[in-house]
């Protein structure tokens, strides 16, 4: 479920990428179809990248959540030793 | 891509002295002009700011150190007089003889773009990038491929996701390598096009299987289908980008990644030909003969001590490779690509001082570019540069399948060498002589080893001589100008030993 919610996100990164454009400065001619490429490609990789970076965060989202009820639970004590 | 070329003031050897040659001027950065011992590079003031940056940048220490780009230093006006107060100029060391990609085999291809990648990845990751990627800003050093403009690079966007120089990188140096392995369109034949193939001259030639090979389907196919679209729409180009520069670094590397897949793809596997395995399967010599030949050309070769050897014909180099050993820097001349390619692979491989061109010396690379003057002919860059020429095994290639007069043949080769040639005479008796004479025994049958030493004598007189078991003659040729002895002395060379200078080496 959670995939599903990524989705509209990436989408709007994806459409960011593509959308954004500037002036193309330089001597050499770009060339229409290979400049063409390259935004296609960036917006590929650039959704690769997004979806990538988000399950990483989802799967550490998870630890997380585990790691604070832990220690919510005094399971984990992250507390300085009381000293002596 | 700057490559003007300057030889009025200091190159008085030349053919050019007295002339100046034509400026590109495409690169608004500056300007290139060659000297006699070093490289000048001009700026123009709207590109101080950005050189003296990069100048300063750990990048270019980096890529200088690896020496993957050319040596650079602030030139001074005390040194050069072609400089004026206030200018901004570059002194570089000279890369000498300069080699173009259309004298270059797949391999040095591959090699040239992969450096140009490999720079470009380096410059990505320091918040640089290179603003143009043609194989003409690189020249080889010996078998070693350099990044010689300094101009190339720029700071770039943080955000920007496109590469500037892609579509130059594809079109001058991809698609050159995919016409050679797909349509066997030669790679000499670059010398025609500036700016290498566009997508579209490829796509319409290359089989319909291969528009959908997932190595060529986005740089050939996808790019002549966006072409014929962006044409349609006239739009003024943009390019893309992304808002978070982690992201657009990341698209960058991944893009450069991706050609380095495509250019080891398109430079495919070594090629072969007839003269592959020539010095293997050359049974018109025998084994002692080839033993006593390459005695003959090392003994000559250490007792005329040449800092600069030129090898004719050089096959897969088994005598630059001698010339190599007994301390000389060798060029190495071969119309073969496939052999060169082998020896090529050898040298970088084993950094040997060999730099290898694809060219046939009876139809010389001519000049190329902006009338005529962009780029050099190949005997505008070999003349009077050699202390020594080898001509093994070639002059019957000459006679008989180039039909070129002996006597021509004598004063390119005087034009070549400063001092000494060592030639190869082949008899009309030799079995080679005889599969190329093919009937014209009238016009070529009877020429003899004299008739040689006649039509080089104006130049050369014989120094030493060796004649092999299978009747061919090694005659070791020097210049009469220069003649100071008719025989060699085995305790007394006769050549002045000449220090290596590494910077033109460099």
């Amino acid at each position: 479920m959670k995939l599903l919610r990524i989705i509209p996100l990436v989408l709007i990164l994806l459409g960011a990428v593509m959308l954004s454009e500037r002036p193309a400065y330089g001597y050499t001619d770009p060339g229409t179809g290979l400049l063409a490429i390259q935004a296609a490609g960036s917006a590929l990789i650039a959704t690769g990248w997004y979806l990538r970076r988000k399950l990483h965060a989802l799967f550490h989202r998870k630890e997380q959540t585990a790691h604070n009820a832990a220690e919510q639970s005094g399971i984990l004590n992250t507390e300085d030793p009381p000293r002596v | 891509m700057n490559h003007l070329v300057d030889f009025s003031s200091t190159h008085a050897k030349t053919p050019f002295a007295g002339s100046r040659l034509e400026a590109t001027f495409r690169d608004p950065a500056g300007q290139l002009r060659l000297t006699e011992d070093c490289a000048l590079r001009q700026i123009h003031p709207a590109a101080w700011e950005e050189t003296q940056a990069f100048l300063a940048s750990p990048l270019r220490a980096t890529l200088e150190q690896s020496g993957e780009l050319i040596a650079s230093k602030i030139a001074s006006p005390d040194d050069h007089a072609c400089i004026a107060a206030g200018e901004l100029w570059l002194e570089h060391p000279r890369v000498d003889p300069i080699s173009y990609p259309w004298e270059w085999t797949t391999a040095q291809w591959r090699a040239a773009a992969e450096l140009t990648l490999r720079v470009a990845s380096q410059a990505i990751a320091a918040g640089w990038t290179l603003k143009d990627a043609t194989p003409l800003n690189i020249l080889f050093a010996g078998p070693r491929p350099v990044l010689v403009d300094v101009l190339s690079f720029e700071r770039r966007d943080p955000r920007a996701t496109a590469w500037l120089a892609y579509g130059q990188f594809v079109r001058t140096f991809l698609l050159p390598l995919v016409a050679a392995k797909y349509l066997s369109w030669p790679l000499q034949a670059t010398l025609f096009t500036r700016d290498g193939y566009e997508p579209g001259d490829i796509y319409k030639t290359l089989p319909r299987r291969q528009r959908i090979n997932p190595a060529l389907f986005d740089v050939v196919t996808l790019a002549t289908l966006f072409e014929r679209r962006g044409q349609k729409a006239a739009e003024a180009k943009k390019m893309p980008s992304a808002s978070d520069p982690d992201l657009a670094t990341h698209i960058l590397q991944k893009r450069i990644a991706r050609l380095g897949k495509q250019i080891r793809h398109a430079a495919g596997s070594p090629n072969r030909s007839q003269w592959s395995d020539y010095t293997q399967l050359a049974h018109h010599y025998q084994p002692a003969d080839i033993e006593q030949k390459q005695r003959f050309v090392r003994e000559t070769l250490k007792h005329c001590r040449p800092s600069d050897v030129l090898d004719i014909g050089a096959n897969t180099g088994s005598y630059s490779r001698i010339a190599v050993e007994t301390g000389a820097k060798v060029v190495a001349l071969d119309s073969d690509a496939a052999v060169l390619e082998a020896l090529w692979e050898a040298a970088a491989r084993e950094s040997l001082a060999v730099t290898a061109l694809v060219a046939n010396i009876a139809r010389p690379t001519p000049a190329a570019g902006w009338r005529n003057r962009e780029h050099l002919s190949l005997l505008d860059r070999l003349t009077g540069k050699f202390d020594l020429v080898l001509m093994l095994a070639v002059i019957h290639h000459l006679i008989l399948r180039e039909q070129l007069p002996l006597k021509h043949i004598a004063e390119l080769s005087a034009s070549l060498t400063r001092r000494w040639l060592l030639v190869e005479w082949v008899p009309p008796s030799d079995p080679m002589y005889r599969e190329w004479l093919r009937g014209r025994d009238e016009i070529y049958g009877h020429l003899t080893e004299d008739d040689l030493k006649r039509a080089f004598s104006p130049s050369f007189a014989v120094a030493d001589r060796l004649e092999l078991s299978n009747g061919r003659v090694l005659l070791l040729l020097e210049r009469a100008a220069e003649q100071a002895d008719t025989t060699i002395d085995a305790d007394e060379p006769h050549c002045e030993a000449q220090p290596h200078d590494e910077a033109s080496a460099a």
